[in-house]
């Protein structure tokens, strides 16, 4: 008797382990990940426009377009065993959704793949910057920001015109959304490439309501290139306007932070001469007397008197250098005016951190000045000191 | 009021699940005791059976040639290997008969120590003698003037005779004389000493065990003179009796310990003790747990290493395989070449093998789970691989990665069965062809082919070639919790091992005794070996009765 019950129970135990299977299991070849994601103003492709002239459509006011880039784009097994498509670089699948929900469109490519997306390997978020003119950045971002799948370290674009295009095939193969991401390795290089803009600190700039800068994309025949900065006015979130790429340099010169780089200038024969960034440093200092607010910005950088094009002048002459050095010091000054006549009278925001250095220094005066910081900027006197340093002129004299 | 606490009184679901959560553990602890109260020994009074012991009662020889000698020819002579030699001493005119089992003596030793003496040449001697062949006098003189042998024994009972007999010595008996003379030992054909072939060392002895249980004990004491190293002598086995003995320093050995691994020993009740793996598994605490709580090994060094570590071993007659108790978690992963190389590679060679065993128990789990439930884990690049690798595999991962394992098995399988020059040929054709073969028909996929390739080489890497076996058994459980419930199930996998691990004892030492329960000390021999000058004294955990290591 007892045996038996035993038998039974032995018996239900293993048939609740059989039957409950895998739980929730997906395989990975079933699914397909979506690498990057652009956003433009709603606008259907002819594609779509097609298939919703033959019914393919839903109840919608085609808010916003949403594209992903799905890799890898195989669905067939139709290479494989191939070895000669091994190792190259993985093809790419874009596909373009209209709608009014980012997660109803989203769930919508379902019905137009047959391989489901998932968010956690989403690497970059390119939002034109007409669709930032039309609705804050809050809530275009607030599904990203609330998903549990997309990574925090996704990193995100502006683009002037449509954000769909900087997705478009390249010749080099490579999958755009990715190459974008791993352009931000090359800050060593040049000062033009801000630091990227991840979700996590884009959360915190959006919810301190400052104004800040995203790195521009331009697309041109397939081809990428990242170019200035678009300009975020904190109050509406909305795009203002952009920077150039001089003005991202200087806001690399302001903050310290640029790795590497070059300052190009002429010299009086109007040859150019360019100055090599070994290292950069700065200080930005506020001084508060009274309810006035004025910053001094000390900078100071070694580097390298790397290409001359004025064959008559001798470089190994320390007086020649001496000129130099300042030749470079106007340039940079000039750079810096430039950037802040544009920031203080043209757009009037503050995008190069000086509230930052005014939050640490001073509190007080910041918790007073904070919500309209903005405007209380545009009126703060900005003084420059620039020592550049030329430490050698490379291994050739002439 | 009550409708507000109402209000707060769960339904019906959470009550079911309440229940459940209390029943399941309720019944898988109880299944647990009914299944090992069925397969742990039952408790057996304990059999004092030393070696002089015999259950027959004792029965004399009668002294008469021709009954006694019929006696034998009753009792084993009809075993067709029972030789029995009738021969004449002419000085005395008497019958004399030479028993001995067929292939256990050196016949020439019989013929020039024992027939010639006594047919020829002991003729004069003899005669002087004269005829009182019944007397004390007359056996003494054969012992101290005629016979050239060391070892002599005079045999009385007809028990101890006929089992002296079937263990290879040699009786002589002489008609008139009361008792048989044991002449000739006995020396079956024995292997010679090689090196310990599952135990390979680069450097260390080449000195392995044999077969024969003295020539063992020999070994132990050769490795260095100790008055402290005692060896007690038992006999196991209730059909066919063997010796067994039990080795260990008595001022080191905790003597708690030497009295359970006694007293076990003596519980012991089987017709046969084929192996030491029999002794084994009837004096392990859990028959149920798949990590082994006996080592078993082939080194000396290893043994008298592990015995100035207080603890015991077990020989057992007829197999090159000692056993040595208690044993810990760590021990398994410790070769004797951390101890004679220097201490830093000893050091990284254990922590690589701490590494490679959780390789081998966990890889294929991970992969599963990484495959089937996390893909956002896994770097993108390595992702975008994968999918595409995948693409035209038609099972899911618990499948492919089990049609891999198992075949990787039965290809272990196989070369260990397989005659030695064809075993190397057959795992490299069988592991390089199906590997290929499986990747190009789309069976699996060739990133699974990687993890298994490690997990198999990782698995080789364990010095203990049992440890390995459970491994290799836990591995597949592993499989089937991670294909149940991904990363979680594999962590619940890895938890419930630790329990049970931490819950194990082995002859009272905890398992893992140095994490749990935690002894700093004796971390100095554990993911490190830290240099012999640090390790000034023995294991805490052995509890020893001599604790420092220095004089």
């Amino acid at each position: 008797m007892f045996k038996r019950s035993m038998r039974r129970c032995c018996l239900l135990i293993a048939a609740m382990a059989l039957i409950s299977g895998c739980w929730s299991s997906k395989e990975i070849e079933d699914l397909s990940m979506y690498a990057g994601l652009a956003l433009d103003v709603g606008d259907p492709t002819p594609l779509e426009r097609e298939l919703e002239r033959k019914g393919a459509t839903y109840d919608k006011k085609n808010q916003i377009t949403a594209t992903i880039q799905i890799v890898p784009a195989h669905s067939s097994s139709s290479n494989q065993g191939d070895s000669s498509t091994k190792g190259k670089v993985p093809e790419f699948l874009n596909t373009t959704e209209t709608g009014d929900s980012l997660f109803e469109i989203m769930r919508t490519y379902s019905t137009r793949r047959e391989r489901a997306v998932i968010g956690h390997h989403l690497k970059t978020i390119v939002v034109s910057n007409r669709l930032l003119q039309k609705r804050g950045i809050d809530s275009i971002m607030d599904f990203v920001l609330r998903d549990n799948d997309i990574r925090p370290s996704c990193v995100v674009f502006v683009t002037e015109g449509r954000a769909l295009d900087t997705f478009a095939k390249n010749a080099s193969g490579t999958v755009p959304a990715q190459q974008l991401r791993d352009f931000l390795r090359n800050r060593f290089r040049t000062n033009r490439i801000m630091e990227g803009v991840n979700l996590t600190r884009l959360d915190a700039l959006m919810r301190t309501r400052q104004s800040f800068v995203l790195q521009n994309v331009v697309a041109a025949k397939g081809e990428l290139e990242l170019s200035g900065a678009g300009v975020i006015k904190g109050a509406s979130g909305k795009w203002i306007g952009s920077l150039s790429q001089t003005d991202v340099e200087s806001i690399s010169w302001i903050r310290g932070d640029g790795g590497g780089g070059a300052i190009k200038t002429y010299d009086w024969r109007g040859e150019p001469i360019v100055y090599e960034i070994e290292s950069m440093k700065s200080k930005q200092k506020a001084k508060i007397t009274g309810d006035d607010i004025s910053f001094h910005v000390e900078i100071k950088s070694e580097g390298r008197f790397i290409e001359n094009w004025d064959i008559r002048e001798d470089p190994s002459k320390p007086k020649y250098m001496e000129k130099a050095e300042q030749l470079f010091e106007e340039r940079l000054n000039a750079m810096l005016r430039e950037f802040m006549r544009k920031i203080q009278t043209q757009y009037k925001v503050e995008v190069a951190g000086f509230g930052e250095s005014l939050r640490i220094q001073s509190p007080k005066t910041w918790k007073k000045v904070k919500d309209r910081w903005d405007e209380v900027f545009s009126e703060v006197p900005v003084t420059f000191d620039i020592d550049l340093h030329i430490t050698d002129f490379g291994s050739s004299t002439k | 009021m009550w409708t507000k606490v109402l209000s707060y009184i769960p339904d019906w679901k959470t009550f079911m699940q309440a229940g459940l959560v209390l029943l399941i553990p309720l019944i898988i602890n109880f299944g647990y005791n009914k299944i090992s109260s069925l397969v742990s020994n039952k408790n057996n009074p304990a059999k004092k059976t030393t070696a002089g012991d015999t259950t027959a009662p004792e029965e004399p020889l009668s002294g008469e040639y021709e009954r006694d000698l019929e006696f034998l020819k009753k009792t084993i002579g009809t075993s067709s290997d029972v030789h029995f030699r009738e021969f004449q001493i002419t000085g005395l005119n008497v019958r004399a008969c030479l028993v001995f089992v067929d292939g256990m003596q050196t016949v020439d030793f019989l013929n020039t120590h024992v027939m010639q003496v006594l047919m020829r040449e002991a003729d004069p001697q003899l005669r002087e003698q004269g005829r009182a062949l019944n007397t004390p006098e007359f056996t003494a003189h054969l012992k101290e003037k005629i016979l050239p042998l060391i070892d002599i024994t005079e045999v009385t009972e007809k028990l101890e005779l006929t089992q002296s007999i079937l263990k290879g010595f040699t009786a002589l008996l002489l008609d008139g004389m009361p008792h048989a003379l044991l002449v000739g030992l006995p020396n079956g054909k024995t292997r010679a000493i090689a090196e310990p072939t599952s135990e390979a060392l680069l450097r260390g002895s080449r000195i392995g065990f044999t077969e024969v249980l003295s020539e063992n004990t020999a070994m132990l004491r050769m490795q260095g003179k100790s008055e402290n190293l005692e060896m007690k002598k038992y006999v196991v086995g209730s059909l066919l009796k063997k010796n067994l003995v039990i080795a260990y320093f008595k001022d080191i050995v905790n003597p708690e310990l030497l009295h359970e691994v006694e007293d076990r020993i003596t519980k012991i009740d089987i017709d046969f003790i084929a192996e030491s793996g029999y002794v084994e598994q009837l004096i392990e605490d859990n028959p149920l747990s798949p990590f082994q709580q006996v080592q078993n090994t082939e080194r000396p060094d290893r043994v008298i290493n592990a015995l100035l570590e207080g603890r015991v071993a077990i020989l057992v007659e007829g197999t090159p395989f000692a056993l040595i108790v208690p044993v810990t978690f760590s021990m398994l992963l410790q070769s004797p070449e951390d101890y004679f190389e220097r201490w830093m590679p000893g050091s990284l060679l254990r922590t690589l093998r701490f590494f490679a065993s959780f390789l081998a128990l966990m890889a294929p789990a991970l992969y599963i789970s990484f495959i089937s439930f996390h893909p956002g884990l896994i770097p993108t690049e390595l992702a975008i691989t994968i999918i595409e690798a995948r693409q035209g595999v038609p099972f899911p991962s618990l499948i492919e990665v089990l049609i891999l394992e198992i075949s990787i098995e039965i290809l272990r399988e196989a070369g260990l069965r397989l005659p030695k020059p064809i075993g190397p040929a057959m795992g490299i054709v069988g592991g390089l062809i199906i590997g290929e073969a499986a990747v190009q028909a789309g069976i699996v996929s060739p990133f699974l082919v990687i993890v298994v390739a490690v997990t198999a080489i990782s698995s080789f890497s364990i010095p203990m070639y049992s440890a390995g076996i459970a491994l290799r058994v836990l591995r597949f459980v592993g499989m089937l919790f991670a294909a149940t419930l991904g990363m979680f199930g594999t962590i619940l996998f890895f938890l419930l091992i630790c329990s049970h691990i931490s819950k194990l004892k082995s002859f009272g030492v905890p398992y893992i005794t140095p994490f749990s329960p935690f002894r700093l000390q004796d971390f100095k021999d554990l993911f490190v070996r830290a240099p012999l000058t640090l390790m000034k004294r023995r294991p805490e955990m052995m509890k020893t009765g001599n604790r420092r290591r220095r004089s």
